[in-house]
């Protein structure tokens, strides 16, 4: 029972860094731009893909493919800015987000006539063949560590980033305010496709993380964007520790209800999350109080 | 005047409509018959997103809900037909009111994400319900007689559409020009203001949710006859696209470009019976090209082409971006 417990726990948190850093690059963008963007499942989707193409089909090694996958992806959200939010910025923003829609189909018929048909599941060959460690009576694949250390260095980056360096913190004033931030001369325009790009970039990383433990399919995007969401109401929407924090719980949470109550319920407890979070408490759990402004 | 050829071209086109089950091959009645019901899902739609303002993601799973309503009464519980329909198209208002109900709290994106997890739940269910639902496979949905009318399955059914699309088109004509409709429209340019002319936000926004899932599942209901086949399939974020893009493409806020639109999105469908990959590609495409270089739809088209076209434009303003708590904006 207690290693089952503890099984259940770890694998959780493991899934949960991956929702974590989906929902981080979702947070992100919504900051600043106060734009759900749909598409972000399908940015991680193809983030695995790319990684897919250059790791198993040209044969690159692995800390390569991950680099051009993620150079890839940055241009990817760049586009998506360019495309589906630049043209939109005066629109209303239920616009913006039935573009984002989209464009997030137009991705996904893109992975599908490209990487193959509906059904078509496309292994990930693991990148490490260690044997799994053996703590006490728990067992652990090197996988699920590369996971779960890869994901924590990526928050710990993030973090660093926007608090240190100077594009972090225009990013931060941008989001603040964005014509207090044109007034002391940041480019705001410029700011919004970088902030699009970061978003994407940890997307795709995610995506590239998580593609050897699961397999690749044109659908994962939209299944990992609705974890992303919980992830990110769990935490209060535009709340970037609260968003890491959500996406650790969320991944131990259904793991946890799979194991103890029923199966089914790792699949359908993101959806219970979003639906149970926003009616009862739509401020999240780990988010300021929000005020409405009229 | 005006009303008059208004009237006149409305009533040609009906009674063409109407002469389409002699006149043409059996492929295109039925490609007519999905376009009646198109147009019921684009009406519904266009209340709750173009006149209301309120984004949500659950149209789709209210048109499947409506077909496996329709389909699962007759099946488990052996009732006929011409009960089946209207029972399933109230069940669907019915579950319209409750995932209408988060709205009352929630606005803009948070409303999104929550019908958006409760059309992926519904999708859900409808796979892993095996027992209830028949699970992936689907189920087969008897073929309704039309007893004493000297009507065969497709013909009635073809009959039963069009009378249902001319029904839901006036009432939808109606509400718009009425108390609800303007209330609707005050509800989606600012919650605020509307408060403040005593509109109950609550009791509106409510009615908004049970109509469009009304004619949703109206739809649904048809579509199952139609098809006498249901399965998830059908009933995906996908569709959801494709009904998106019905009303985008045909003009938001417009009854004669939800009409307009579900035609032009059924044709493109029918007319390049693609790969799941390009249709996506196309119809999201199609959606992105629509919203920024088409705005008002092409209902501006029709408009500027028919003088005698009096429907009030009720435009989505940049009001209803007020609705979405443009937070970071101005300082307090």
């Amino acid at each position: 029972m207690g290693s089952m417990f503890l099984y259940l726990v770890l694998s959780g948190l493991t899934n949960g860094s991956l929702y974590a850093l989906l929902a981080l690059g979702l947070v992100i963008i919504y900051k600043a731009t106060t734009v759900v963007n749909f598409a972000h499942g399908e940015v991680f989707m193809m983030g695995g893909f790319f990684a897919y193409t250059f790791y198993v089909l040209l044969g690159l090694a692995y800390p390569a493919s991950l680099l051009l996958a993620v150079a890839l992806s940055l241009l990817l959200g760049m586009v998506t800015e360019r495309l589906a939010y630049r043209p939109l910025i005066k629109a209303s923003a239920i616009s913006m987000v039935l573009a984002s829609v989209g464009f997030s189909f137009v991705l996904r018929g893109v992975a599908r006539v490209t990487w193959g048909g509906k059904g078509d599941f496309i292994p990930f060959p693991p990148i490490f063949s260690y044997d799994p460690i053996v703590l006490g009576s728990l067992l652990i694949t090197p996988q699920q560590l590369i996971i779960l250390s890869g994901a924590l260095m990526c928050m710990g980056v993030f973090a660093a980033f926007f608090r240190w360096t100077k594009l972090g913190k225009m990013m931060q004033a941008t989001a603040e305010n964005q014509r207090a931030a044109a007034l002391v001369g940041i480019r705001v325009e410029r700011v919004f496709a970088i902030i699009w790009g970061v978003g994407a970039c940890v997307g795709a990383l995610a995506g590239v993380l998580m593609a050897p433990v699961t397999l690749l399919y044109p659908d994962i995007g939209a299944t990992l964007l609705v974890k992303a969401f919980a992830s990110a109401v769990l935490g209060g929407f535009g709340n970037l520790p609260g968003a890491a924090l959500g996406g650790l719980s969320m991944g131990v949470i259904e793991n946890l209800a799979g194991g103890y109550l029923h199966t089914s319920l790792v699949d359908i407890s993101a959806f219970l999350v979003i639906m149970l979070v926003l009616v009862v408490r739509p401020t999240g759990f780990f988010g300021a109080k929000a005020v409405r402004k009229v | 005047v005006q009303l008059g050829s208004r009237l006149a071209i409305l009533l040609g086109l009906i009674i063409g409509l109407a002469l389409v089950p002699w006149l043409l091959n059996p492929y295109l009645v039925f490609v007519t018959n999905l376009a009646f019901i198109y147009a019921i899902l684009a009406l519904g739609l266009n209340l709750l997103l173009g006149y209301t303002g309120q984004f949500a993601f659950a149209n789709a799973a209210f048109f499947g809900i409506g077909a496996y309503a329709a389909g699962l009464l007759q099946v488990k519980l052996g009732i006929s037909f011409c009960l089946a329909l209207p029972g399933a198209a109230l069940l669907t208002a019915a579950i319209g009111v409750v995932v209408g109900l988060p709205a009352l709290r929630l606005s803009g994106m948070y409303l999104a994400l929550v019908t958006l997890a409760f059309a992926q739940f519904t999708q859900w269910v409808m796979i892993h319900w095996d027992s209830f639902t028949f699970g992936a496979g689907g189920f087969k949905s008897p073929a309704p007689s039309f007893g004493p009318l000297p009507l065969g399955t497709e013909q009635g059914m073809y009959y039963l559409s069009l009378v249902a699309a001319v029904a839901l088109t006036i009432l939808t004509w109606n509400i718009t020009r009425s108390r609800i409709g303007r209330a609707f429209v005050a509800i989606r340019d600012s919650e605020v203001a509307a408060q403040a002319l005593a509109i109950d936000l609550a009791a509106y926004k409510t009615m908004a949710f049970a109509l469009s899932a009304f004619y949703a599942g109206m739809a649904g209901a048809l579509y199952s006859a139609v098809l006498r086949f249901v399965a998830p399939e059908g009933f995906d974020l996908f569709q959801m696209v494709l009904h998106f893009s019905m009303v985008v493409v045909g003009g938001l806020a417009s009854i004669a470009g939800s009409i307009l639109g579900a035609a032009l999105i059924l044709a493109l469908q029918e007319a390049l019976r693609m790969v799941k990959g390009i249709q996506e590609i196309l119809f999201g495409g199609l959606l992105m090209v629509a919203i920024v270089f088409l705005p008002d739809g092409l209902f501006s088209f029709l408009r500027s082409l028919l003088s005698a076209w009096g429907e009030p434009l009720h435009r989505p303003t940049g009001a209803t971006r007020a609705l979405w708590g443009k937070m970071h904006d101005d300082p307090p």
